[in-house]
């Protein structure tokens, strides 16, 4: 006889069912509807004893050839069931119905399509263990360590350099200032935009600096010069966003008068004006794989063009609030959208949706990602989250002081990008300054424990 | 490893295997047919009593006009009211298609989401999962590539648009097709299609454009735009609905400007200051005032104290001053004394000499007053001596001053008790009698005097108050207080404002003499001064 060591736990109800709840959450959280895997011996034994309770009379007879050969030939039950997935049975049984990530309901089922075998039949093996919730990766916290003042307005868009030596930024005080970055010592100052300046770029192919302002001007800075060598005109409002194609040499404009457009750098031709939005449009970005341009509205839609065309790929409707935030994943084939609501991942090329990330309950006005995973949103009330980009867990909220002489009110943050080394963060706020953020060495992981609750019980609103 | 495996045959096949057999042998039959077998409608001259009623009746012709029937082929012709309404459509799995509305105009292979699952989270993937790797590098390129030149023309058409005339482009070289009628091979057609050829050859050129040709068509027409392509479907839900609390929070009061009024509406003062944020300050002081209070109290305590401590100083100085003094007193007391008790042998000298110093130092005094009265006069001459100043003081100054009237008359004048002192008892004293004015012996100025010296009015002063006519008004009869009769005696022109008649009645003599007999009272004098009650007569009196 033993002596338990510890007493039993008497538990509430509530707690009972909620445990047996996420045990079988753990268990089906992969495939809602794929069956339960069949287990091979406990099937055997069901069979023997059904065989032998209510067939005994009519085993000894003949089983005949017909019967064997009608079997296989019928691919599918007569009765249009899913067939369990059998131990044992012949390689080319084949299950209907199951396909991850199912593209589209307009997409025609093939016959690749629609049948999809079953891994572990092929080889043998037992079925599967089921995936438990993802754990998300531990990630230092991100600490303040300079302070940048010099701007004499907002503080609206920032750029980084690609050689990582300089980086640019674009302030309501209607000049762009060239900072270094190592020092944070201001290196050159221009003037030129009647009004606020909303988004500066830096090409990867050659010396060009764009700028774009809330006075409808987008120009081109050649950076041997200093000066203003192109202006792209025809936007009818304010230009709030702008970003280069990686690959062709093409600038992608958005603006205030619910177009984004389309521009040839070297001849200044507006090639094509990407029309469909109801409302302003307040991001944009480029990249060279499919879609080719993202943009996010005020109208609360995210759409995916085709650049050859001109014309909207997919329309993603699933924010409730203006959309003003996109970042593309520097790895995956992946990108986030950023709303008052809740900040959305979603898959390229066509727009699946992934996963919410909720908790900053604010005006998100940018968002930044790293290679390691690591997703920073920043707030129009001065807060940064910084999130786990795979599972969506919150490690870290930050809300920096203002500036002295600064009133509370006054910080916000307009744009936010990591250097190109990707450990340093440079965020642009509304108290004038810039501020740079890096990695905090001391941090282990039993000093900032991962406290990750996922949400199970709750129901999703969508 | 099924249940069907094991056991025998079953002899009797039920209704559903039935089926289920020939649905199985009809896909076996038409999976393995080339060309399926259709109704054909009998041939042209065989179709006498023959009438298409269904749509396989047709076969894949048209109606027929020499059968006099309604055709409808195809359903074409029939008379349909149009609804926008979707047919029902089903996918290749047998499912309904009810995204069919989402769409509409568009092709078939746009990705439109639309289904609930399209909403729903999906499981989180390993970084790792090829899923969600990036195509690869050709891939890329190769979208790169073709976006590119397809950039590449759109700009280039854009800017030969904007570009001037320039030669004519050079046509790339004729391309040459061969075609052959697949459909109709085994047709004889003859010699009237195509020469009896089974094969044609093609030369295709491109179409030269004029360089010079001005644009074909106008694009300066402003025609409204197209209808927009059908909305994607909300893929979130409903917003939620606002209470009344919620709205209520939100409203904002209309501003009431203290400075301008534009439509002059007539606002309540508590309304006009509402907005003033009056309750929402707290006043704040200064501590700075109460530590000024403060510093002012203890500076007004040092100074009393300092103030203090030099009086009661000061006064300890005096006192010891005093008592210097008071000794000094003693003892010049003490030697006067001893000088005169003890010391008199040689204070005769002293004592003569004493005196004759005391009248010296009075006559230097004096002489000493003399010369400070002089000097004064002659330094400050405006500074008058006593003398200077009373001479010009008002004679009521001098009555209240008690000091004797400057201007005596040439005559002397005496006191009229020290006449007749010899008279008697009732002589001078007149008895206490009151009335009796006897101090002065003749009248001060006299009568006469009087009149001359009482104002009169001249011409010159009064033009501004009586205008030019002074003389008309001094002689107008207007003003005359007394109507006499007409033929009645004018009297005498008046000499001043109070007019002495000449006396009638002989009273001046008769009081002179009264005064002159010493003043003893006559009842029937008196009596007789009091019936007459002329106001001027009391005047004088």
């Amino acid at each position: 006889m033993f002596v338990l060591l510890q007493d039993v736990q008497k538990h509430s109800v509530h707690t009972l069912v909620f445990r047996s709840l996420k045990r079988t959450h753990d268990m089906f959280v992969s495939d809602h509807a794929k069956a339960v895997a069949l287990d091979d011996q406990s099937y055997k034994m069901k069979m023997a004893v059904k065989m032998r309770a209510e067939y005994k009379p009519v085993l000894h007879m003949p089983v005949l050839k017909e019967g064997r050969e009608r079997g296989p030939l019928h691919a599918s039950d007569p009765y249009g069931q899913l067939g369990y997935p059998l131990p044992g049975a012949l390689p080319h049984y084949l299950v209907t119905g199951t396909h991850p990530y199912p593209s589209a309901p307009g997409v025609a089922l093939t016959a690749e399509t629609q049948m999809q075998k079953m891994p572990f039949l092929n080889s043998g093996l037992l079925p599967r263990k089921a995936p438990t919730m993802p754990k998300p990766q531990w990630h230092p916290p991100w600490k303040l360590y300079r302070v940048i003042s010099g701007h004499l307005g907002w503080v609206r868009s920032i750029a980084v350099e690609p050689g990582n030596q300089w980086f640019v930024t674009g302030s309501a005080d209607r000049t762009i200032k060239i900072w270094d970055l190592a020092s944070g010592k201001l290196k050159l100052s221009l003037t030129g935009h009647i009004s606020t300046v909303r988004g500066v770029a830096v090409s990867t192919r050659s010396p060009y600096l764009f700028s774009c302002g809330e006075d409808k001007q987008v120009k081109c800075w050649d950076l041997e010069y200093n000066k203003v060598i192109r202006h792209y005109h025809g936007h009818l409002s304010a230009v709030y966003d702008l970003d280069l194609h990686p690959t062709i040499d093409v600038l992608v404009t958005c603006s205030r008068d619910a177009t984004a457009r389309v521009w040839d750098i070297r001849s200044k031709a507006n090639v094509h004006t990407l029309s469909g939005h109801t409302n302003t449009v307040a991001t944009v970005k480029c990249q060279s794989a499919e879609p080719q341009v993202v943009t996010g509205s005020h109208d609360t839609t995210i759409r995916l063009w085709d650049l050859v065309a001109g014309k909207t790929r997919a329309t993603l409707t699933n924010h409730k609030k203006s959309v003003r935030a996109l970042v593309l994943h520097p790895r995956q084939y992946t990108f986030a959208s950023g709303s008052p609501d809740n900040i959305k991942q979603w898959k390229c090329p066509d727009g699946n949706f992934i996963q919410n990330l909720s908790g900053h309950n604010a005006i998100i006005n940018t968002l930044a990602v790293n290679s390691d995973g690591v997703l920073v949103s920043g707030a129009d009330n001065g807060t940064i989250h910084m999130w786990d980009w795979r599972t969506g867990y919150n490690f870290q909220r930050i809300h920096a002081a203002v500036q002295p002489g600064s009133l509370d009110s006054e910080s916000g943050i307009f744009a936010c990008v990591f250097d190109q080394s990707e450990s340093r963060l440079i965020t642009a706020e509304a108290d004038k300054t810039i501020k740079v953020y890096k990695e905090d060495d001391t941090a282990t992981e039993e000093s900032h424990p991962v406290n990750w609750k996922p949400e199970i019980l709750k129901r999703k609103r969508f | 490893m099924s249940l069907a495996s094991f056991l025998p045959a079953p002899t009797q096949l039920s209704q559903d295997q039935l089926e289920a057999e020939e649905r199985s042998r009809l896909q076996r039959s038409q999976s393995t047919a080339l060309v399926s077998t259709r109704r054909e409608p009998p041939p042209y001259g065989f179709r006498k009593s023959w009438v298409p009623r269904s749509l396989e009746d047709f076969g894949d012709g048209g109606a027929f006009p020499e059968i006099h029937v309604a055709q409808f082929p195809l359903e074409m012709g029939r008379k349909k009211r149009t609804s926008n309404a979707l047919a029902v459509q089903v996918d290749a799995e047998g499912k309904i298609k009810y995204d069919a509305i989402a769409r509409q105009g568009q092709n078939k292979d746009k990705v439109i989401f639309s289904k609930y699952t399209d909403m729903l989270p999906k499981e989180v993937l390993n970084e790792d999962d090829p899923e969600l790797q990036k195509p690869d590098e050709e891939a890329v390129q190769e979208l790169t590539e073709k976006t590119r030149s397809a950039l590449e023309k759109q700009v280039s058409q854009k800017i030969a648009a904007a570009m001037p005339v320039r030669a004519a482009d050079k046509l790339a070289p004729a391309q040459y097709i061969r075609y052959e009628d697949s459909q109709n091979i085994n047709l004889n057609k003859g010699l009237a299609f195509n020469s009896g050829a089974k094969q044609r050859v093609i030369r295709m050129v491109e179409m030269q454009k004029d360089p010079m040709e001005p644009p074909r068509f106008k694009i300066n027409k402003k025609i409204p735009r197209g209808p927009p392509s059908p909305p994607a479907p909300v893929m979130h839900s409903p917003s939620r609905k606002m209470t009344v609390k919620e709205q209520q929070e939100w409203k904002i009061p209309p501003c009431i400007s203290n400075w301008k009024n534009a439509k002059g509406y007539t606002i309540p003062l508590d309304k006009r200051l509402a907005a003033d944020g009056r309750g929402l300050q707290t006043v704040h002081i200064n501590e700075n005032f109460a530590k000024l209070a403060e510093a002012l109290y203890i500076a007004d305590r040092k100074a009393r104290e300092a103030v203090e401590m030099r009086a009661q100083v000061e006064k300890k100085m005096a006192q010891k001053e005093k008592e210097k003094k008071e000794e000094k007193l003693r003892e010049l007391a003490k030697m006067a004394r001893d000088r005169r008790a003890g010391i008199k042998a040689h204070g005769d000298k002293g004592g003569e000499d004493t005196e004759v110093r005391e009248r010296d130092e009075i006559r230097h005094d004096r002489r000493k007053e003399r010369q400070h009265d002089r000097n004064i006069s002659r330094a400050a001459p405006d500074k008058r001596s006593k003398l200077q100043r009373d001479q010009d003081r008002d004679i009521s100054e001098l009555i209240a001053l008690g000091q004797p009237n400057p201007r005596t008359s040439s005559e002397a004048q005496y006191d009229q008790r020290l006449f007749n002192q010899n008279k008697g008892m009732d002589s001078g004293f007149a008895g206490g009698e009151d009335e009796m004015y006897n101090v002065y012996d003749q009248p001060f100025r006299g009568g006469r005097d009087m009149a001359q010296n009482i104002y009169r009015p001249t011409k010159s002063a009064d033009k501004d108050m009586y205008g030019d006519d002074l003389d008309t008004l001094m002689q107008s009869n207007r003003f005359v207080p007394d109507r006499e009769f007409s033929g009645a005696d004018h009297g005498p022109r008046r000499d001043g404002p109070v007019q002495f008649e000449e006396d009638p009645f002989g009273l001046d003599k008769f009081l002179e003499e009264a005064k002159q007999h010493g003043g003893s009272k006559r009842a029937s004098t008196s009596g007789r001064s009091k019936d007459y009650d002329h106001e001027k007569k009391r005047r004088k009196e």
